[in-house]
């Protein structure tokens, strides 16, 4: 419901009521003093008149004796003029003086008549109030030119000076300024809310104190102005603390839906015109002229000036209420609506404007068009809010009493509370899977005390955690069935290695290029950004060098990772840093890769070189990681003309390099090509100069490739190559599985922290899975962990065959430098720990194995030993991975842990 | 200011004329039919539009002859609601007034959005309204009083005469002041005292410079031979206060008598508008007793 209809239905009967003593002093009873000097006036009067009184009734005689206050000689005066000797116009000037006389004396008691009950004979007040409503009828036919030349008569000076003489300028008195009623409602509050009292913001409390003391203020200075105020003024102040109170005693909810109410005038002057048409409601064929009475009641004593003598304001506001109100048209019918079709159209009822107020409603109309019916009248009380029903149980003859909540509404506002709340609902679920979880965390907390204590031996038992989440379900798939159904494209994954600036990421971002997997836009913008700052050969190596330092730098840091596809395989391309100082980060790539291209630099004095850096430790490191397949790409052919004599002479060099670094000769293979053309990558050379070259591509040699046999019975084992944050879950991490197989739902144990964790979802390859293999690049969603407990690096196992923490192994060693007992630092993928080498067991030897020399002091490069690390911290390691050792930026050692 | 969202007519499009009929006696100057300091009759009624906080729809009907043309109003009072976030503080209510002449309103028809001439009846209203609210009692708000001239109080016959249509604003204007004051009260805005709006004009009833020119409340241009001299005033009757006073005409400067009288007169018609304010309001008060 709007306020406005709020307001509307408020019950102003209370407010109104207060008023009654007033409108019944209104009667015009007269008092045993009065009836005792009409009765002597009536008889003076009827001497007076002598023979003349036949021609005048007793009502006459008292109505004259009446207006005229019991002056007998002026009654006698008024009857022969208007009765005895009717004239046929009375002179002009005489009752206007006399009606200006009466007024003036009328209006100097109109205030006391305002003194609603108060000390004052009340009598007397009815006499002046009729006396003023009485005056007026003979000067209504004055005209108005008349009306302005008599006025200029009597005035002295008209001037401007005259005109506003009561014109305050801005310094109203005091007596003309209205006292303001304080607003019935409390406000100062913010709208809306509930009954109790509104809250006062700040502002506006600050504001209250402030008008507080201006008022304090202003009191103080009109104290002494106050005290000069006249008579009239303490009367009218006196109907205003009356008005006041009155309104003090409002129930404060209530409120007067006229705002014309709650000022100081015309809340009398209502409620006087609603008295009026009270005291016209039992007689409404008295006299009609006394009963509109003019004049507000609350007017202020009237000063002449601007609205002229008071016999001219008192005129003008005698005019009758007939003359104003009418009915409406008929467009104002339908507008106005149900009020007006109730009123009568009669022409005796537009005659007499009070009769309409006088229409009774016989209650509250109902409906559009006010036709409606009333709703059968509720005499149920309030307190009627539950009744007990008595209801025939099913087919028996027992009855049985029902209560029914609040029997005075209707039946669907009824059943809109019989069922639980929504809200009811909700929390009834919310707590049934509360407890729910709660009894599945006790099975979940003894397996993880029983299982990682299986193998580790150190792994705390946990507290049972609050687990506010389900556990993720499993499918409980037969994963390696699964995947031998699965008839996907195989997947295989190599790195890029070759020395810096041999053209790697050049190479493959051609290769990515050419097999669209990045758009000829997406190359277009990288050239153009590579121009502007003078790189414009580096556009493809952008591709996959995507960091702002490797494009500032012009060379890879970290290994970049993408993917592609071809007919049959879907490939995994993991370019790797060829600067000496990202060896750990080409480490990490190599550590999962199945095989390798090796990219040769064909230009003069550039294979050379490499020959002695990367190009050789880049070879031995994936030899040693456990990478058996290796192509060699011959780059930059075209730089050399494409020159055959080039590319045999780095062929033969290279195999020789290649089989000393113990790779077999069928896992060799050369191909000339042309990274920055992308000639022999995809496509075959068109270039004439190459035609001696009819081998395979890269890619086809990439597709021939068998990747080496995937350990997927093992314990599963993924090292996690990055850990980052998504929407699904806040620990996410990527990497390859190297043995065995997970899906959804899979508890995982995360080493070294030994912390367990759920599969939510997983990412295979690249794409939504359910499970997946070993071989396959994951991103896995955990749940059920902290952060905190996955660092890049970690190995991610089965919790039922966790790998073993150490800080100290024994591994089978090829030596790269002279080892002896030193600092080292352990790579293992992502992974690297600093150590150092405690004890050189046995000197080995290469072919067979056999220990060829106990205890030797220092290992020389090339030879096989039996070594002793010491870890500072305990890492995740196990028997038969590969591990390198490398010492002040060179590698030093690699080999396979025992 | 072109309007561009409406499909407009063109320009100074009229009602259809009115054609002299021979066989019908051609309606003179039909002279005026009540006492020159009686007001025409009006309808006052509040709570017309139930969406609005407040409202007030006010008929003044020019003839004894139902649905002949009149002044027909309708006012709707929104707020007091909150100003929007961009408008600076105000610590007093924020009075927003537009009048609007309905396009069939007047003998010319008038276009959809306010000319000069209603936005200066909107300055005018506003004025009127400004010295009755209460204004400081809600600050931070915002009231919008939207009058709608239904009819333009313009007499059909008349419209060979175009005169001008100035004397026919200030009727609408005094409508404007008393509909708003109605609409006001209905919406339960604070106001020290019920403002209405009255008219005195100096006519001449009969053509030629002979005869005596004399004043006359509420004055119907058609009514008359010639309007000299008009004024509207709002006048609050309680505090005795003129808030707003428009005085238009050709009266020598020198005959300041006039003025004061022609004043008076406005002031008087004033009051007998106020006393069909007061009773529509006593007459909701009462609605809201029973209902």
């Amino acid at each position: 419901m709007s306020r406005h209809q709020y307001i509307r239905n408020l019950d102003y009967q209370d407010v109104l009521d207060e008023y009654e003593g007033y409108s019944d002093e209104e009667d015009d009873e007269l008092s045993p003093e009065d009836r005792e000097l009409m009765t002597q006036g009536t008889a003076a009067v009827q001497a007076a008149l002598g023979v003349e009184a036949s021609k005048v009734t007793v009502a006459q005689i008292e109505e004259a004796l009446w207006h005229y206050y019991y002056d007998v000689d002026k009654s006698v005066a008024y009857l022969i003029s208007k009765f005895v000797n009717p004239a046929p116009k009375p002179a002009k000037t005489q009752p206007h003086q006399r009606t200006g006389k009466l007024a003036t004396r009328a209006f100097s008691t109109v205030d006391h008549a305002l003194l609603l009950d108060h000390d004052l004979p009340t009598d007397w007040a009815t006499k002046t109030s009729n006396l003023t409503d009485a005056a007026p009828p003979a000067t209504l036919g004055f005209s108005s030119s008349v009306g302005s030349r008599c006025q200029a008569s009597s005035r002295t000076g008209p001037s401007l000076a005259h005109l506003f003489h009561d014109m305050p300028w801005g310094n109203v008195p005091a007596h003309r300024s209205t006292t303001f009623v304080p607003p019935l409602t409390p406000r100062g509050g913010l709208l809306g809310g509930s009954g109790t009292a509104p809250k006062m913001s700040k502002l506006q409390a600050l504001a209250a104190a402030r008008k507080k003391k201006a008022q304090e203020q202003s009191a103080a200075s009109n104290a002494v102005a106050e005290a000069v105020v006249g008579l009239n003024e303490l009367s009218v102040r006196d109907a205003a603390g009356g008005n006041e109170g009155a309104a003090a005693a409002n129930p404060p909810s209530k409120r007067f839906k006229t705002s014309a109410a709650t000022s100081l005038g015309s809340l009398p002057s209502l409620l006087a015109s609603k008295s009026q048409t009270a005291a016209a409601r039992p007689s409404p064929g008295e006299a009609p002229e006394r009963l509109p009475s003019a004049p507000p009641p609350t007017q202020p004593a009237p000063s002449p000036g601007l609205r002229g003598t008071p016999a001219e304001s008192c005129e003008a506001t005698a005019t009758a209420d007939d003359a104003t109100t009418t009915a409406p048209s008929s467009f104002g019918d339908v507008l106005s609506g149900i009020r007006s079709s109730a009123r009568p159209t009669t022409a005796a009822a537009e005659s007499k404007p009070w009769d309409r107020v006088e229409i009774d409603f016989d209650g509250p109309l109902y409906g559009v068009d006010g036709r409606g019916k009333a709703p059968p009248e509720d005499d149920r009380s309030s307190l009627d809010w539950f009744e007990v029903r008595r209801r025939k149980r099913g087919d028996s003859d027992l009855y049985e009493d029902v209560v029914v909540l609040f029997p005075n509404l209707p039946q669907s506002a009824r059943d809109a509370f019989a069922k639980p709340s929504p809200d009811d609902i909700v929390l009834a679920a919310q707590a049934k899977s509360q407890t729910k979880a709660g009894q599945k965390t006790t099975p979940a907390s003894k397996a993880k005390k029983t299982a990682p204590a299986a193998g580790t031996g150190d792994a705390k038992a946990e507290e049972p955690k609050a687990v506010e989440a389900p556990l993720p379900k499993s499918r409980n798939l037969d994963v390696l069935s699964e995947f031998e159904k699965h008839k996907g494209k195989k997947s295989a994954s190599f790195v890029v290695v070759g020395h810096v600036d041999a053209g790697k990421s050049t190479m493959m971002g051609r290769l990515l290029l050419d097999l669209s997997v990045v758009d000829q836009r997406t190359v277009e913008k990288l050239r153009k950004e590579a121009q502007t700052i003078g790189k414009s050969s580096f556009a493809l190596a952008w591709v996959l060098d995507q960091r702002a330092e490797e494009r500032t730098r012009g060379v890879t840091i970290d290994i970049a990772t993408n993917r592609f596809e071809t007919d049959k395989t879907i490939f995994t391309v993991l370019d790797a840093p060829g600067h000496q100082d990202f060896i750990p980060n080409m480490i990490a790539g190599a550590s999962q890769a199945d095989f390798a291209i090796l990219v040769i630099d064909a230009g003069v004095g550039a294979f050379e070189a490499g020959l002695k850096g990367q190009t050789r430790e880049h070879s031995l490191l994936i030899r040693s990681m456990g990478v058996s397949r290796i192509i060699v790409a011959v780059n930059k052919l075209d730089m050399v003309s494409w020159s055959q004599e080039r590319f045999e002479e780095i062929k033969n060099q290279m195999a020789g390099f290649l089989s000393m670094a113990s790779f077999q000769a069928k896992n060799i293979s050369f191909v000339p090509v042309s990274g920055l053309y992308g000639d022999n990558l995809v496509r075959r050379s068109a270039n004439p100069a190459a035609a001696w070259y009819t081998g395979p591509t890269l890619v086809e040699e990439l597709e021939s490739s068998e990747p080496s046999a995937r350990a997927l019975t093992n314990p599963l084992r993924i090292t996690a190559s990055e850990v980052y944050r998504t929407m699904q879950s806040p620990v996410t991490v990527a990497g390859r599985v190297d043995a065995g197989s997970l899906q959804v739902g899979d508890a995982l144990l995360v080493q070294p922290s030994g912390e367990k964790a759920y599969v939510k979802s997983l990412l295979a390859d690249d794409a939504p899975a359910e499970w997946a293999v070993a071989g396959q690049s994951v991103v896995l969603h955990l749940s059920h962990i902290d952060p905190i407990h996955v660092r890049v690096g970690d190995i991610i196992c089965d919790p039922a065959k966790p790998v073993a923490r150490s800080d100290r192994f024994t591994m089978k060693a090829l030596a790269f430098d002279f080892l002896t007992p030193m600092q080292v630092d352990v790579h293992r993928g992502r992974l690297h720990a600093a150590g150092r080498i405690d004890a050189i067991p046995a000197l080995l030897d290469k072919v067979t194995g056999a220990v060829a020399n106990k205890k030797p002091k220092i290992v020389k490069p090339g030879t096989v030993a039996r070594i002793v690390v010491q870890l500072e911290a305990p890492v995740p390691l196990e028997a038969g991975q590969r591990v390198v050792l490398r010492s002040g930026g060179q590698t030093v050692a690699a080999g396979l842990l025992e | 200011m072109t309007d561009r969202r409406r499909i407009n007519g063109p320009p100074g499009e009229t009602i259809p004329p009115f054609f002299d009929d021979a066989d019908r006696a051609p309606e003179t100057a039909k002279g005026r039919f009540r006492p020159s300091n009686a007001i025409r009759k009006m309808f006052l009624k509040t709570g017309v539009t139930p969406s609005a906080s407040g409202s007030a729809y006010l008929e003044i009907s020019t003839s004894a002859k139902p649905g002949a043309s009149g002044l027909k109003l309708s006012c709707s009072v929104h707020g007091p609601r909150s100003l929007p976030r961009s408008a600076p503080f105000s610590p007093h209510l924020v009075l927003t007034t537009h009048v609007k002449y309905a396009p069939f309103a007047t003998r010319q028809r008038r276009g959809y959005l306010r000319d000069s001439s209603e936005r200066d009846l909107s300055v005018h209203l506003e004025t009127a309204l400004r010295g009755a609210i209460i204004a400081d009692r809600w600050p931070k708000s915002g009231v919008d009083i939207i009058v709608s001239i239904l009819e333009g109080d313009q007499e059909r016959e008349t419209s060979r005469s175009q005169g001008d249509e100035v004397w026919e604003m200030m009727n609408a204007l005094s409508g404007c002041i008393t509909v708003a004051a109605a609409a006001l009260a209905d919406a339960g805005i604070d106001c020290v005292d019920t403002v209405a709006g009255g008219v005195a004009a100096l006519v001449q009833d009969t053509d030629g410079d002979e005869s005596q020119p004399s004043i006359v409340l509420d004055p119907v241009p058609s009514e008359h031979a010639k309007i000299l001299a008009a004024c509207c005033v709002a006048y609050l009757p309680t505090r005795d206060e003129v808030t707003n006073l428009w005085f238009r005409g050709d009266v020598p400067a020198s005959d300041m008598e006039l003025y004061n009288s022609l004043v008076e007169k406005g002031i008087q018609a004033s009051r007998n508008a106020n006393r069909v304010l007061v009773g529509c309001l006593t007459e909701s008060v009462g609605e809201g007793d029973t209902s």
